[in-house]
């Protein structure tokens, strides 16, 4: 064995490999896996530097995040105010801030450590269903500043709640009658805003929208460390425009050695034609490099389930409300997907309600009748409504899932009361109808939608318990431990088209691991998010997570 | 509070389903554009413009040797449109396509909440063949409907495909889901210019062609010396007829005393204060424009006279205080 070899050995190494699903030691050269086995076997390939601070760590596959954005990188640089703790890119548990007076103080502090008086304070992270449906008003806001403006980003980031000097710069005021600027029992605007035209004259008067600055090396880097953090080795930035500064920044960041996640971008359709969009895909999957790959695209057909914008087969909403929205029109889905399939590019399609899936596997199915491709792996994102007979179909058409299994905590509550009611909401991203159907499929956090964290997104596919207590349909659709581990790695890489180079750990691959502190296998299933991360290797450079 | 007064760039929205005829009626806006016209559009590739008539070309933007400019929403509408406000060149129209499935008053209201412009109209499309089926189609029906929910104009679109009764039937459709709004029957060779004769843009082309641009649309004006009440003003904007799509003028009402500038488009209308214009000779000077079948001005003056103080009934008294009705 070459001098340049690293033996790692650990206390346990699970390999997600189902031809040899432990072991103990694994030889690394060149960033690359050379042999994976017992000490003696390993020890048969002679020589190599023995490398023994994993002696009391379990390592695994370096988890697979398959539908995260470079938006959490970006969000970590503003105050956080959800309702729940979350982790940020230093490692540190930001705790979370449940009601109102709480979120003020947490909003306060962050105002007196601003050092130029004019510029806006913006925070991001707030859910009123998660507070007991309460609405932050701009009086509260007012009791963090009368004369800086503030805007707090939903976790929707559909909808943003600012302060009285906002709306006073923006003229908005009792007499503003439009849609998305919601009016207080005063007669006068509450705070809350939402749509294309409020949005517009609000961002106009604080001279900048936070959520589409230019993309920076910074926030590319932070977003590593939230990966590094929650043990995540490949992750997605799942719908981006990929303008050439973007593009830039992709590249100089991807290519620091120390760079220590693989990033796979995937490109909006929206913002090219389809002929454009595959060229532009096929001039950059040539720039690939080790730890930048591009080559999908992502295509948006509806809205979200909890903010009504989803599209829903009959009977629709289980409280009445309207069906929601297409993005795409389903007469000319078919279109961008056969000229996408015909050019074998792999497609992320986003369908949360039941209607737009059905729409998105019949523009698949006509696609593959047009033009057939084998091992295509187009793969519905979300998918949180589809039933048996759609997995039927799916399977049938070789379409991959990466299901919401998050939802399932943070929402549950509202698809079980409000959006689906209770048959619906407890067939609520139907891994295990997934598993019965035979349908390769990962599951997801939507990052910074809900919190980066594989663990804690497998905790939710196996134990599906929402944030109030209530179990949805745990019997029939919850993962094992080891089903649900198969969902954030080698799955979650077979549904980017990358397992043949992460996502278990086996000869040949990537030495990419996450390291832990326990074995998710021997644990209480019920602990699994709360085992700690040490860390993680990328190509067999070793980073500890910071620890804030 | 006292509104300063401002330039305001009025803000024309195109909507309608795939298909409806959108792409052409922005290349006609684009090539035909009396004025300085700033177009934004969701396909860029759709906009076919002769190489000739094309100044400049960076891929986001298309300036137009006739002074207009066409830029690509992309994904970042927001940014699209900010930039042109920012820009330093001042358009005499922006004209904004709504995508395919979008609802266009969404984007209208941008026009009603930012103070540099202001709405003009919001125009759908629709495509005369399939627009009955479309309105019942189970998967896009209610996002079909709710397009036209607060627009001004139905552009009835494509009528050379179809025979008197079916295009009736098309018609009816739209009646019944909007009742008396103003509908213009059209094919691809004979789409209307924009409903703006209003604030008369300084055209940089001859005024033949501005003939040609209004064929489709008749305009009102209403001058008299007086006041309106405040109350019987609202009642008889009320009753004014759908064909009237906008309304605009200085005009002086009971409450408040102070002059206003009366601003009505389709049903919605607002009064804010001005400075008195000297060069006004008559306290109330209303101009309208509506479709071509826009009832006679005789009729339209009958309804906006039975708000003023007093009320004028008598046809002697009319033509004692009104100076003219023709433009």
């Amino acid at each position: 064995m070459a001098q340049d070899t690293v033996v790692f050995s650990a206390r346990k190494i699970v390999t997600m490999n189902a031809s040899r699903p432990s072991a103990t030691h694994v030889a690394v050269r060149e960033g690359r896996i050379v042999a994976v086995g017992s000490q003696d076997e390993i020890a048969s390939l002679g020589g190599g530097k023995v490398d023994d601070r994993f002696k009391d760590k379990v390592l695994l596959p370096g988890f697979v995040e398959g539908h995260s954005h470079i938006m959490e990188g970006m969000m970590w640089s503003l105050p956080y105010v959800g309702a729940f703790d979350r982790r940020s890119p230093e490692g540190k548990v930001v705790e979370g801030v449940p009601t109102i007076d709480t979120i003020v103080e947490r909003l306060q502090h962050a105002e007196k450590a601003m050092t130029d008086p004019e510029a806006p304070l913006f925070a991001w992270g707030f859910d009123p269903l998660h507070i007991g449906s309460i609405s932050l008003t701009r009086q509260d806001l007012d009791r963090v500043s009368t004369t800086r403006p503030i805007m707090v980003v939903h976790a929707s980031f559909h909808i943003s709640n600012v302060n009285t000097i906002v709306l006073q710069r923006a003229e908005l005021d009792r007499t503003t009658n439009i849609s998305g600027v919601v009016m207080g029992r005063d007669g006068e605007p509450s705070g809350e805003v939402q749509g294309i035209a409020a949005r517009f004259r609000v961002f106009r008067v604080l001279g900048s929208n936070p959520l589409s600055g230019n993309l920076s090396v910074d926030d590319v880097n932070r977003y590593a460390s939230s990966c590094c953090v929650q043990g995540v080795t490949t992750v997605t930035d799942l719908h981006n425009d990929l303008a050439d500064q973007t593009i830039e920044v992709y590249r100089t960041a991807s290519r620091r050695d120390d760079f220590s996640v693989r990033l796979v971008p995937a490109m909006a359709s929206v913002s090219h034609s389809p002929d454009a969009g595959i060229a532009k895909i096929k001039a950059l999957t040539a720039t690939n490099n080790d730890k930048l790959h591009y080559g999908i695209v992502k295509l948006v057909v509806d809205g979200s389930i909890q903010g009504f914008t989803a599209r829903l087969r009959w009977p629709g909403y289980h409280n009445g409300a309207q069906n929601g929205l297409w993005y795409i029109a389903p007469e000319e889905l078919p279109g961008i997907v056969a000229a996408y399939h015909a050019a074998g590019i792999q497609m992320h399609i986003h369908t949360n309600g039941d209607e737009a899936t059905e729409v998105a596997i019949e523009a698949v199915e006509a696609a593959q009748i047009a033009t057939p491709k084998p091992d295509h792996r187009h793969t519905l994102q979300h998918c949180q409504m589809a039933d048996a007979a759609q997995f039927k179909r799916m399977k049938a058409l070789g379409i991959c899932v990466n299901l919401f299994a998050n939802h399932v905590y943070y929402w549950g509550d509202s698809h079980y009361d409000l959006t689906m009611g209770p048959e619906r909401a407890n067939r609520l991203d139907a891994t295990g109808t997934a598993l019965r159907t035979g349908v390769p499929f990962a599951i997801h956090s939507d990052a910074p939608v809900t919190p980066l964290s594989p663990l804690f997104t497998a905790w939710c596919a196996v134990n599906r318990v929402t944030s109030s207590g209530r179990v949805l349909g745990k019997d029939t659709e919850a993962l094992t431990v080891q089903q649900a581990l198969n969902a954030i790695t080698v799955d979650a890489a077979y549904t980017l088209k990358l397992d043949h180079l992460v996502g278990s750990i086996e000869t040949g691959k990537y030495a990419d691991f996450v390291v832990l502190d326990a074995d998710p296998l021997e644990v209480a299933p019920e602990t699994i998010k709360d085992i700690n991360i040490w860390g993680t290797v990328v190509g067999g450079i070793v980073r500890e997570a910071p620890r804030a | 509070m006292m509104a300063s007064p401002r330039i305001t760039t009025p803000v024309t929205v195109i909507g309608g389903f795939l298909g409806a005829g959108k792409t052409t009626y922005l290349n006609h806006l684009l090539r035909n554009g009396p004025g300085r016209y700033a177009v934004l559009v969701n396909d860029f590739g759709a906009v076919n413009i002769d190489a000739g008539l094309i100044a400049k070309h960076d891929g986001e933007t298309m300036t137009l040797t006739n002074g207009c400019v066409c830029c690509s929403i992309g994904s970042g509408f927001l940014d699209t449109l900010g930039r042109i406000l920012d820009g330093g060149t001042r358009f005499d129209h922006i004209i904004i396509e709504a995508s395919g499935v979008g609802d266009p008053w969404r984007i209208a209201e941008i026009a009603l909440v930012e103070p540099s412009l202001r709405l003009n109209a919001v125009i759908v499309l629709a495509d005369a063949s399939r627009i009955g089926q479309l309105l019942a189609e189970q998967r896009v029906g209610d996002t079909v409907r709710g397009q036209f929910d607060r627009c001004n104009l139905i552009l009835l679109n494509k009528i050379d495909l179809l025979d008197r009764a079916t295009l009736d039937k098309a018609r009816a459709e739209l009646v019944a889901l909007r009742p008396g709004v103003a509908i213009i029957e059209t094919t691809a060779h004979t789409l209307p210019g924009l409903p703006d004769g209003i604030s008369n843009p300084a055209s940089r082309f001859a005024a033949t062609d501005a003939a040609d641009h209004e064929c489709n649309f008749r305009r009102w004006a209403y001058r008299r010396d007086g006041v309106f009440d405040r109350d019987r003003l609202e009642a008889a904007l009320g009753a004014l007829p759908p064909q009237l799509l906008r309304l605009k003028g200085p005009c002086s009402v009971t409450e408040p005393a102070h002059p206003q500038l009366l601003q009505m488009v389709g049903r919605d209308w607002a009064l804010t204060p001005v400075e008195p214009d000297s060069s006004n000779d008559n306290d109330i000077l209303l101009v309208g424009i509506g479709t071509a079948n826009l009832p006679p001005a005789a009729t339209l003056d009958a309804i906006l006279d039975a708000a003023l103080i007093p009320p004028l009934t008598t046809t002697a008294e009319l033509n004692r205080r009104a100076v003219t009705s023709n433009i």
